[in-house]
């Protein structure tokens, strides 16, 4: 008997891929609903009045008033998220540049003792958060850093430093050495090297370690919590916490924060998905 | 006084010797190209002249001043890279103007020198384009007008053709023989590992095995008076066959008698040590015996048709290796059938059983 491959699948193999292919789908929409509905449960909250919440949970919102919104931005969400914006954005600079460097000195020199030095900063990811806090503390009230933005600038690149490396290395491993033998014959140093050859072609991997940075310094809260107190340098994750202590029973200027919270990075995640899902993918498989 | 002077360069990689003390001269306005097997040194040695590795000892000259350890932008040489190295994200204009810019030029000049570069490589209209719209060719091209706008005085080509097609390679060697009749006062070293782009184009080849230079000569040295076997069978397509033999003086003369019972006369017994030697003879020397005495008998194993030539493969019997002999298109020559073919006594090469050639100019 011959089995010929151009045979028409039968009618039961065709009744069995749509079953499974419908599961998967349904696993998917269920999946979506789940991540997605606390979301947007959340936002419709903030329009809400208290009474509403609690009368209606589930329902749309009678009135889209913005009142809630305005007066969570008033109460200190507006500090917040420049606190946030101001710790996110420098540390996310200070990291990746940083970790950016240190991957060209890892996979485009001739130090002696690379792999020496390559474990010891991948090390770094071992290292746990939570250990070090009694020392960080003492450190940063002895320079003067305590309560400050600088504080948690300064921990975020530090704790970041050896993954977002990691990721760079990865990626520069795989971009041909002529490159900078080239650069390097037209008479660049090894910094013209670095910012006018390596960065811009390390463009993908480096808008991916910024996303995952991001994500990590927006949503960060151990210490944050730890390492300021004054209203004025508290990051979103915190302020919210004492928001909840302050107005605990108003729970729609509550959701109104949280959505204003959540906003900048939802958008962000979704614009740049791409990169997202692209950075993860090559940290790990090159 | 030469412009390159290369004085016992030896190269080491992690106590492993791969550069055994080349000692060579290139004269300005000279073109070099070093040939050699997989693995015999000579992009090492290409890359120690450039300054992107490094000279574990021995002296490198470049007008006479040392380089050893002078940075390789500081050398007055520019390289082609086997890859083009391009810079992808630039277009082909800032390609051509990074060196420039890096090294202050004023962006008259730069502009200046580009459009000649890209004049000499009718890369005009496409210097506003970027590497990835560009064929092979054309990138190869680009790649050459990089080193050419920095006005070099040693060129430095490492293997630049390894990966064009075979139409395109042919195209870009004839531009890049035109090239350096363009540019007489400048010297050029060119990797290769395909001897017919060193036949054609160089003015001395260089052919190096396991680290060292086996010989260096004219084409036509290398190809009429190889040193030893290796070079014999390196230059040359097909190779050259060669073959164990005795030779014996008789009569005020030398024979030459080889392991499948031929013979050949010499002449000049003097020239000759008597004992055994290996014969070597190029596969285009060969031609039909008709009337000569024959220096081969056997039969046809295998042809291959060229056109215009047929490379015909006789079994003599000698530990199944093949005589090549390339004879016309036309002949008439079928597998299985028997042959005879003679070659001139002139164009017989004798080595001794080291491989060291016993006769004519290249002998040692």
């Amino acid at each position: 008997m011959t089995v010929g491959t151009g045979n028409p699948p039968s009618e039961s193999a065709l009744f069995w891929t749509a079953i499974s292919k419908s599961f998967v789908y349904s696993l998917l929409v269920c999946l979506g609903v789940i991540v997605l509905y606390p979301l947007l449960w959340m936002a419709a909250s903030g329009f809400k009045t208290n009474t509403q919440i609690f009368n209606a949970p589930f329902a749309i919102p009678l009135s889209w008033s913005l009142e809630n919104y305005i007066g969570a931005w008033n109460e200190g969400v507006r500090s917040f998220l420049v606190s946030s914006l101001i710790v996110t954005a420098t540390s996310a600079f200070c990291t990746v540049m940083i970790s950016a460097w240190t991957a060209y000195g890892l996979t485009r020199t001739r130090m002696p003792c690379k792999p020496l030095i390559t474990g010891f900063i991948l090390g770094g990811l071992m290292l746990s958060p939570t250990v070090a806090l009694i020392p960080l503390v003492r450190m940063m009230q002895s320079v003067g850093l305590y309560n400050t933005h600088w504080a948690l600038i300064l921990l975020y690149t530090a704790f970041r430093i050896p993954f977002t490396t990691f990721l760079i290395r990865a990626y520069m491993l795989e971009l041909p050495s002529d490159l900078d033998e080239a650069a390097r014959m037209d008479g660049a140093t090894e910094g013209q090297i670095f910012w006018h050859i390596m960065l811009p072609l390390c463009r993908p991997i480096i808008v991916s370690s910024v996303i995952l940075h991001i994500l990590f310094a927006w949503n960060e809260y151990l210490f944050a919590m730890i390492f300021t107190n004054a209203q004025e340098v508290q990051t979103l994750p915190v302020g919210l916490t004492s928001l909840m202590a302050k107005h605990g029973t108003d729970y729609a200027q509550v959701f109104a924060a949280m959505t204003i919270s959540a906003l900048p990075i939802v958008l962000l995640f979704f614009a740049m998905q791409r990169y997202f899902v692209r950075g993860l993918t090559e940290g790990i498989g090159k | 006084m030469a412009e390159m002077t290369l004085h016992q360069i030896r190269k080491t990689y992690g106590g492993i010797e791969v550069l055994h003390g080349i000692d060579l001269e290139c004269e300005k306005g000279e073109f070099m190209v070093f040939v050699g097997p997989s693995g015999c040194g000579k992009s090492t040695l290409l890359r120690c002249i450039a300054g992107l590795e490094e000279i574990s000892s021995g002296e490198l000259r470049i007008g006479g001043a040392l380089m050893n350890d002078v940075p390789p932008s500081r050398r007055g040489i520019s390289m082609v890279f086997q890859s083009y190295a391009l810079y992808p994200h630039m277009t082909l204009f800032d390609n051509m103007a990074f060196g420039l810019k890096i090294a202050g030029i004023k962006k008259n000049e730069i502009r200046e020198r580009v459009q000649r570069a890209a004049d000499i490589l009718q890369l005009t209209p496409l210097l506003g384009r970027y590497p990835k719209a560009l064929s092979g060719g054309q990138r190869q091209r680009v790649a050459i007008g990089r080193a050419i706008v920095r006005d070099p005085r040693v060129f430095l080509f490492d293997e630049p053709l390894s990966n064009l097609d075979a139409a395109l390679r042919v195209a870009t060697r004839i531009e890049i023989a035109k090239l350096k009749q363009s540019m007489p006062d400048t010297t050029m070293i060119y990797v290769t590992h395909d001897q017919v782009e060193a036949m054609t184009l160089a003015d001395r080849i260089v052919v190096l095995r396991d680290g060292e230079i086996e010989q260096v000569g004219t084409p036509q040295e290398l190809y009429r008076t190889p040193r030893n076997v290796f070079v014999a069978q390196f230059i040359g397509s097909p190779a050259m066959n060669v073959l164990p033999a005795q030779l014996h003086h008789r009569d005020g003369g030398a024979t030459i008698t080889h392991a499948a019972s031929g013979e050949c006369v010499l002449g000049g017994a003097g020239a000759f040590d008597a004992g055994p030697v290996q014969l070597g003879v190029r596969p285009e020397d060969l031609a039909l015996a008709g009337d000569a005495a024959p220096l081969f008998r056997g039969r046809i194993d295998h042809i291959e048709h060229l056109g215009e030539w047929q490379l015909v493969h006789t079994d003599v019997g000698i530990d199944d290796k093949p005589i090549i002999a390339k004879l016309p298109g036309d002949l008439d020559v079928r597998r299985g059938a028997d042959i005879a073919l003679a070659a001139r006594p002139s164009s017989i090469h004798v080595f001794d059983t080291d491989g060291r050639r016993q006769n004519g100019a290249g002998r040692t």
